[in-house]
């Protein structure tokens, strides 16, 4: 009895929160404060900030159309893998103080990093496997961007890793669960010098992971029509597009819980104040964690996301690369350097 | 008493020297009686298959228990401190080793019943190839340095022959002829450094030698450990080495490719390995430790750029391999618990994920008659098994969790991070981004053989081709498999294999006790301390769940219910998007993806390319530099 | 007179590298690679020579402390080093033959297929 109650925990967990129901509501709304936020910069109305829910059912309810080149199976799963491998992706990223231990042990940061890149392989299998020659240029342009961003985020995480391990056994630490507990006592990392122009690199990052404006090289809809998502229509495409705001979600959060995870730390005091124990009080506590965290993702995208759309051109894809490994890997670097020799 | 001697052919200290037998005794049985298929691949199924039971039965003693076994020849036990017979020592890195070569040998030959029966001269092919696996093994299981080199000088040449054994194919001569011209400089080097060292300490025994030298010392030493190193590095193609790599596999059929790549280069980091941890214990040097992994990182970072510039499959495929080859070394080179575990479980994953890829490639070319990249595409829908075997090796090799080459590519980002913190030493955290790097760039040039092999348009030349034999998904399935199990379960592989082979490197004492009897103080190998999280199992179990109530939902949704051309005349519908233009082929071939990326390095790719000439003089002379360098490098800090 | 030996295999395997490296003639590599050879085969003969030595064969029962021979062991290493700079030649003749046969030269410079 004990199993299967767990079980249905478990499932729970992946199903609901914080798998995939939290996932898709939370990217999707994260892509309409996106596109609002954009819109409203640049002087123009937006479209509402459910439009993204609305584009998603749109796109379930009309035709899927499988090119008579294409690889059918591949076709149609690789949206569904890379959705699969974002959800359980979401579940290894802690919600501050609260963790799913049996989640967050599984994979740490460095694999969380490896792990990132099944979506993006997903989408490159998916647009190869139609057989357009814009998914093609697509598809190089998408690893190229990949590519770029991983030289960094390497670079960022082994700095933060760094300054963790000092106060665990072995000298350095990649356990999310750890890194947020070392935050909780030791403050945010944003606050440790050396590590600020690693969260400035992890921020320059976050648009061309996602593959945001001015780093959309991969999907440019004027230059190559979309790219690797040319060929995709009705579901399968609705399913991209999902992916793309759940990618939003994972990298911001990421993002929230490296450098801003100490800030959750008042909340359990916070909830005992107005007076609530034992149950309640936990759930009050997850509920205002979570929302405190979909706030700074909020920001985190405002910052990290629109506010670089709505002001940059799109970005040639050697232009994407050199940017990356010269500008935001030197400032990634700085902080290794930093950090090392302890700062 | 006649039946206790049988019996006693069946005690495990007979296995070593009956499995290397095996290869042998195969190989001459087919030169004579190999002109019958059926016999001829009896034959040559019974050596290959009954060699690698013969090395599981081992495993127990060795690996499990920790025993070594020592053989000498004709029972000619030493007398009075000398070594008179020639001996074979198996401990848990030789072990470790020969199960690798079995293993791949298996397999190729599986592979080869089929991929090899268009072929002429049949029987001369298995003779060559049980040779090249017998001198392997021998390699691996010898316990005296001359053997090694006799050994050496066997793989080495029926390595050349295969190379050779299609010879109307472009190249495949020329990449012979290169290759023996290299591989005996670096043969000669071996020779040179084993008879310097018997000038010096009168004994070609391993376990001697391995005595005697740290108490001996001298120019003599130091100069033999050069030439020493240099001949093993030429048998693994560490850079300067790779072209010979690059140009070999590019001719040879795919399962000598596996055999080059997989068992070959092999037996190069095992003499590397002998040769610094064991004969001279040079490892616990910093600066020997910093040559290692600086050559280790050189060779991975170089060759992987190679390969993104190549045009050809099995090219980039040889590339690989040696930029594979360079984390082996790299993490080795660390002398930590970890970072030797970790080295020898990415070896082990290489010769699974490379001979899976190179199966491939095989079945590619046996099909389409080709592996030019650009001439290539579409061939997922003829080919659906092949591709998705395709896909799991490229995963494999590209570190996508959960399979194996992640696992240990993970580890080794570990062990050498963790060195790094420990010494202190930024270069340490270098060597990491370059192997976290690296593996980003194995996953592009993979896309791009993705792309352009089994992606994208059907070009007309392949319209006929179909799905490879049974025999030939069986082999590659096998590798398949096994490259998912060793990644679902890496705690089980490091308990069960890595960790004991890994120790051993920490402890000579025990290879010189188990050869010589003899009592020197053992010293155990410290514990492997690992810092990461990763649990493939728990996440793939997540990972099926969430896969499969997506797909409930989508299947419930009618996700699947989609238009598709059902064989009527291709209507503009089903037509691909060419804004508007007439429908026409246009592929993207390999060579025009990561624009953006050869675009920034044009100069440094420029560069390579007419570094690396093709004409055997610059080849040799990179040979003679090195082997140049190494000793000046060796006089300095040995 | 050992010395004049080392010297002059040490020469030997020097000249046979440089001829490896410089010629361009196939045929001349694979002399080259014999050159070598042979200096590697002097060297081994050399280090196991004793100045006065009797020929290391003797019967069961002859064999005393006070016997004086040359080392047998560097002899018997000769011989296969021998037999396998035998092959090395025949196997790379057997090679250029059937390079000429196809690429119609033995310029190393024009048969270079594979690069890049």
């Amino acid at each position: 009895m004990d199993m299967i109650l767990n079980a249905l925990k478990y499932l729970a967990y992946v199903l609901i929160f914080p798998g995939f129901l939290f996932c898709f509501l939370s990217g999707l709304l994260l892509c309409g404060i996106d596109r609002k936020l954009v819109a409203r910069m640049q002087k123009r109305v937006g479209p509402p900030i459910l439009q993204p829910f609305y584009d998603f059912f749109k796109l379930c309810g009309k035709e899927t159309i499988v090119p008579a080149a294409a690889n059918k199976f591949m076709f149609l799963m690789a949206p569904l893998l890379g959705l699969a491998a974002l959800v359980v992706l979401q579940l290894f990223i802690p919600v501050f103080q609260f963790n799913i231990p049996a989640f967050t042990e599984v994979a740490d940061v460095i694999v969380i990093l490896y792990l990132l890149l099944i979506p993006a392989v997903s989408i490159i299998l998916g647009g190869a496997s139609t057989g357009s020659p814009y998914a093609g240029v697509g598809l190089s342009r998408e690893m190229v961007t990949v590519l770029a961003c991983e030289l960094p985020l390497v670079l960022v995480l082994l700095s933060v890793g760094k300054v963790v391990g000092a106060s665990y056994q072995g000298g350095i630490c990649f356990s999310m669960t750890k890194i947020v507990e070392y935050q909780m006592s030791h403050g945010s990392l944003i606050t440790h010098a050396g590590l600020i122009p690693a969260a400035i690199a992890f921020l320059l990052v976050i648009p061309g992971e996602t593959g945001n404006h001015p780093f959309d090289a991969a999907e440019a809809e004027t230059e190559i029509c979309e790219g690797m998502l040319a060929e995709y229509s009705g579901a399968p495409l609705g399913v991209f597009k999902l992916n793309h705001g759940i990618k939003m979600l994972t990298m911001t959060s990421l993002f929230v819980m490296l450098f801003f995870g100490g800030l959750g730390s008042g909340i359990e005091s916070l909830v005992a104040l107005v007076g609530l124990t034992g149950t309640a009080a936990h759930m009050v506590s997850v509920l205002l964690a979570v929302l405190l965290l979909f706030l700074l993702c909020v920001i985190v995208t405002a910052v990290g996301i629109s506010l670089v759309h709505a002001v940059t051109a799109r970005l040639k894809i050697e232009q994407i690369f050199k940017y990356y490994w010269t500008v935001v890997s030197g400032l990634a670097l700085l902080s290794l350097v930093l950090v090392w020799y302890g700062l | 008493m006649k039946y206790i001697d049988l019996l006693n052919f069946l005690n495990p200290v007979h296995f070593p020297i009956i499995a290397i037998m095996l290869y042998f005794l195969g190989a001459f049985l087919i030169v004579l009686f190999g002109r019958n298929r059926i016999v001829r691949n009896c034959i040559a199924f019974l050596a290959t298959g009954l060699t690698l039971t013969l090395l599981i039965l081992l495993v127990k003693p060795i690996l499990i228990d920790g025993g070594i076994i020592p053989y000498w020849m004709g029972n000619r036990v030493p007398a009075g401190g000398y070594a008179i017979g020639i001996a074979l020592e198996v401990d848990a890195l030789s072990l470790f080793f020969g199960l690798l070569v079995a293993t791949a040998v298996f397999v190729a030959i599986l592979y080869s019943f089929s991929y090899m029966s268009e072929d002429d001269n049949e029987p001369q092919y298995y003779t060559l190839f049980l040779m090249l696996a017998g001198g392997v093994l021998g390699m691996v299981f010898s316990g005296d340095l001359f053997n090694m080199f006799i050994m050496v000088e066997i793989l080495t040449f029926a390595a050349v022959a295969l190379t050779a054994f299609r010879n109307r194919v472009t190249g495949a001569l020329e990449a012979a002829f290169k290759y023996l011209v290299v591989g005996c400089i670096g043969s000669t080097c071996i020779l040179a450094g084993t008879i310097l060292l018997y000038q010096q300490t009168h004994t070609l025994n391993l376990a001697q030698l391995a005595y005697v030298i740290p108490r001996v010392g001298g120019t003599n030493v130091t100069v033999a450990f050069a030439l020493l190193f240099i001949g093993f590095c030429t048998k693994a193609f560490i850079v300067p080495f790779h072209p010979l790599a690059a140009d070999a596999h590019g001719a040879a059929p795919a399962p000598v490719s596996v055999m080059i790549s997989g068992v070959l280069t092999k037996s190069g980091i095992y003499g590397i390995i002998r040769l610094s941890f064991f004969l001279f214990q040079t490892m616990n040097l910093g600066t020997m430790q910093f040559w290692l992994v600086f050559l280790g990182s050189v060779s991975m970072f170089v060759c992987v750029t190679m390969a993104l510039a190549q045009h050809d499959f099995k090219r980039l495929l040889a590339f690989h391999s040696i930029s594979q080859i360079g984390y082996v070394l790299t993490a080795v080179g660390l002398a930590t618990t970890l970072g030797a575990s970790a080295g020898l479980y990415h070896a082990m994953n290489h010769t699974l994920f490379k001979g899976l890829l190179f199966l491939t490639a095989g079945a590619v070319l046996h099909e389409t008659g080709t592996t030019d990249l650009g001439k290539l595409g579409g061939l997922s829908k003829k080919m659906p098994w092949t591709t998705a075997l395709f896909l799991i090796g490229a995963a494999s090799i590209s570190g996508i969790p959960p399979f194996n080459g992640f696992a240990s590519k993970w580890l080794i980002y570990q062990a050498s991070y963790e060195k790094a913190v420990e010494t202190g030493n930024i270069g340490f955290a270098l060597v990491t981004i370059c192997a976290l790097v690296t593996s980003t760039l194995t996953l592009a040039s993979f896309v791009k053989v993705t792309q352009s092999v089994f992606f994208g348009q059907l070009p007309k030349e392949c319209e006929n081709a179909k799905e490879v034999s049974w025999g030939m998904r069986l082999a590659m399935s096998i590798l398949a498999i096994l490259c998912l199990v060793t990644g679902l379960f890496p705690n089980a592989v490091q308990k069960l294999l890595t960790i004991p082979a890994g120790s051993a490197l920490f402890n000579p004492n025990a290879y010189i006790n188990g050869m010589w009897q003899s009592h020197l103080p053992e010293t155990a190998a410290p514990a492997v301390q690992t810092v990461g999280v990763w649990n493939p199992t728990n996440w793939l179990i997540l990972l099926m769940i969430a896969l499969l109530s997506i797909c409930i939902v989508a299947i419930a949704s009618k996700y699947d219910a989609v238009r598709e051309n059902k064989g009527e005349k291709v209507a503009l519908k089903y037509s691909l998007f060419y804004g508007g233009e007439e429908t026409e082929f246009s592929q993207v071939g390999g060579g025009d993806l990561f624009w953006g990326f050869k675009q920034n390095w044009r100069h440094y790719f420029s560069f390579m390319h007419n570094l690396h000439s093709g004409i055997v003089n610059d080849y040799s002379l990179w040979a003679v530099v090195a082997l140049a360098l190494a000793m000046v490098y060796a006089l300095i800090v040995l | 007179m050992m010395t004049l030996n080392y010297i002059a295999s040490f020469f030997l395997i020097v000249l046979g590298l440089y001829c490896i490296v410089v010629k361009y003639n196939l045929v001349k590599t694979v002399i080259g690679l014999s050159i070598m050879d042979y200096g590697v085969n002097l060297l081994i003969i050399t280090i196991g020579y004793n100045p006065g030595g009797t020929a290391p064969i003797f019967t069961e029962g002859e064999l005393q402390a006070a016997s004086y021979f040359v080392d047998p062991i560097p002899q018997a290493l000769t011989l296969t080093s021998i037999v396998i700079g035998a092959c090395v030649t025949a196997m790379s003749l057997a090679l250029v033959i059937k390079l000429k046969e196809m690429y119609g030269t033995l310029d190393t410079r024009e048969i270079r297929r594979l690069r890049g």
